[in-house]
């Protein structure tokens, strides 16, 4: 019975996340034309003519490559960096540990917003401006305190013991790194590797200032609706076509995320 | 020379000495057991001699060679932890393997010392299944196993039986034994079991609150132990602890009976503890009679609780069965009889 009475309230949040999915995507199937007429209503005769548009003619072909680039590279080095500075943090003795940890954990609180007129100075300086790499480094630089933070406290759960009979075994400290760390992190690396997926794949404010001249996808996006403010159906292809790969991240690794989340290998 | 030398070792933990200054040596090929409560540092001394922990004064050599401040695998030894520690994403055949692949061993001779070392614990079946897939007592012999297949000059256990089952327990103690015999290394096994202690070790090394208490084979432990410590903790059940008063140079009252010491110093004036184990109520000597409170049968002999001039005595009875209430006549054998002075220390 308290099944079924709680099944309502669901069901509409459930309904409330689907809706515009279903919204974005009806639009995107409609001609201009039909969209004014009838906004709400169901496509009538659906058209691909909205993304082949998006894809070629609004480049959304390039701005999407430049994401992937961006977000593959950024999500990798994120994990390779976050599982080398969790162990340390979490397994070896070195003097001021807890100080670089809180330190760490103290830069989580600082919004970027705050940061971005050193972050843009420091980008220049080095001569990123406009380089895919240089995007690459900044979404680096703002994701890895929170990555550190998850893989120290997923290492920090781990026993002891099993580092130490590496040591015995012969392993020196990049060796049980290698090893032994970096594969049994997989649970938490994957988790990590999704969320900042999202984060990278949906970002606008760091691209928008890194990537000035070539744009992601995201921008790009943002930018159809400048330059067409009234055609929905073209943003709406935009915004499915950038959609499409998380929500295939999504029901590839489902279970990871959900396992993870049940874990406790996100304490974000 | 000795395989393994402690020479005034300590530890200390931020400002708490753990490991007070222990000085000892170990033969090739011997197996010693480190015994003691729960808390006293015998984990901590095996993991400096380990590598785990650094030592904070005093040396360790092994094999002749000062490896105090050496790496754990420069020490050429091996350890299997209370947990096991079998790394969970790797087969058995590649938790036995990994040193192995460490040193650059090809995979072909790894696979062959793998297979050998496999065959001497009769785990073949279980070489390419997960630790999580194994039972406690087969992750039990995967961990020794992967300590054989190094070839260590040293093995080392810290409680390695004590997630086991007690059926299971008695056996493996067994099989640790026998591993011991065909491989001829020397050993060192930490356990708070003093049962384990005494059935395993040549040689039992006694510690109490970071001090070694006493060393030596495990009968000598039982008969003639140096103090009061080592006397209540070596046995069981516990040795018979009776507060006395000298009443001569050689002789003490206990219970209005007189018991004449074979003793080659005269007994101080003053309190004195009488030490009479459950087993050694008999033979030659003054009779006391114990009235049974509590009588726990074992089958083959029955132990009664009682007491003698108000202090708890356990008194071990074979040949008939007694009963709550019976009263049960003793021995007080000076011939067993151990007296330790105030102090704690044995006097002889
Ligand atoms: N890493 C550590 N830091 C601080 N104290 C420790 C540490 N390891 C052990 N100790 C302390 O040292 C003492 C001995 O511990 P341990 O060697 O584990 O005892 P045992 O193995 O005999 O039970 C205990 O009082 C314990 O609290
Ligand atoms: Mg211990």
């Amino acid at each position: 019975m308290s099944k079924r009475l709680l099944s309502i309230p669901m069901a509409l949040i459930a309904l409330s996340c689907l809706y515009p999915l279903f919204f974005a995507l009806n639009n995107a199937l409609k001609t201009n034309k039909e969209d004014i007429l009838n906004r709400f209503g169901l496509a009538t005769s659906p058209t691909f003519e909205n993304f082949t548009q998006a894809w070629t003619r609004s480049h959304l072909s390039d701005y999407f490559l430049n994401s992937v680039t961006a977000t593959v590279g950024a999500v990798l080095l994120l994990m390779l960096l976050a599982s080398m500075a969790g162990f340390a943090l979490a397994i070896l003795r070195f003097p001021l540990r807890h100080l670089v940890f809180i330190a760490i954990l103290a830069s989580l609180m600082i919004p970027v917003q705050v940061v971005l007129v050193p972050f843009y100075k420091t980008v220049i300086a080095f001569g990123l401006l406009n380089t895919r790499i240089g995007l690459i480094l900044s979404y680096t630089a703002f994701f890895l305190p929170f990555s550190i933070y998850l893989m120290t406290s997923f290492y920090a759960g781990l026993p002891r013991e099993l580092t130490e009979a590496a040591r015995i075994d012969g392993a020196r400290f990049w060796q049980v790194w290698w090893f032994v760390m970096l594969p049994l992190g997989k649970p938490a690396l994957i988790t990590l590797g999704i969320l900042n997926a999202l984060y990278c794949w949906n970002d606008v404010l760091i691209s928008l200032l890194v990537l000035q001249d070539k744009r992601t996808l995201m921008v790009g996006i943002a930018a159809l609706r400048g330059e067409y403010t009234t055609n929905i159906p073209l943003l709406s292809a935009g915004i499915v076509l950038a959609a499409l790969p998380i929500v295939a991240i999504y029901l590839i690794f489902q279970r990871q995320i959900v396992n993870g989340i049940a874990t406790g290998a996100v304490k974000g | 020379m000795s395989e393994l030398s402690l020479t005034g070792v300590t530890k200390a933990f931020g400002g708490v000495q753990v490991i007070q200054g222990v000085d000892l040596s170990i033969e090739k090929g011997e197996f010693v057991v480190f015994v003691g409560p729960s808390g006293c540092g015998k984990s901590t001394l095996l993991r400096m001699i380990a590598g785990l922990e650094t030592t904070s004064s005093g040396t360790i050599h092994i094999a002749g060679e000062d490896v105090t401040k050496a790496e754990p695998y420069d020490r050429h030894i091996a350890m299997v932890f209370q947990s096991y520690a079998l790394y969970p994403h790797m087969t058995v055949a590649e938790n036995m393997g990994f040193a192995l692949r460490l040193q650059g061993v090809a995979a072909p001779e790894r696979r062959a010392l793998v297979t050998e070392a496999a065959r001497i614990l009769q785990i073949e079946p279980l070489l390419d299944r997960k630790p999580a897939h194994l039972s406690g007592g087969q992750r039990q012999r995967v961990a020794i196993g992967r300590a054989i297949t190094r070839h260590p000059k040293v093995f080392l256990f810290d409680e390695p039986l004590s997630n086991l089952d007690a059926e299971l327990r008695v056996q493996t103690r067994l099989e640790i034994a026998r591993l011991h015999q065909a491989l001829g290394a020397t050993m060192i096994y930490v356990t708070h079991d003093q049962t384990e202690a005494m059935t395993l070790a040549h040689r039992i090394v006694v510690l109490r609150a970071g001090r070694i208490e006493q060393v030596g084979r495990p009968t000598d432990l039982y008969d003639d132990p140096d103090n009061l410590f080592v006397a209540g903790f070596i046995g069981s059940p516990k040795m018979n602890f009776l507060p006395v008063q000298a009443s001569g140079p050689r002789e003490i009252t206990v219970a209005g009976q007189t018991l004449t010491l074979a003793l080659s110093v005269p007994l101080p004036t003053g309190p004195l503890t009488l030490g009479l184990r459950p087993e050694h109520l008999s033979g030659e000597g003054p009779q006391v009679t114990l009235v049974a409170e509590v009588v726990e049968q074992l089958g083959q002999t029955s132990y009664a609780h009682g007491k003698i001039d108000g202090t708890p005595v356990i008194a071990e009875v074979r040949g008939h069965r007694p009963q709550v209430g019976e009263a049960i006549p003793l021995t007080l054998n000076p011939s067993r009889a151990l007296v330790f002075g105030a102090d704690g220390q044995r006097l002889r």
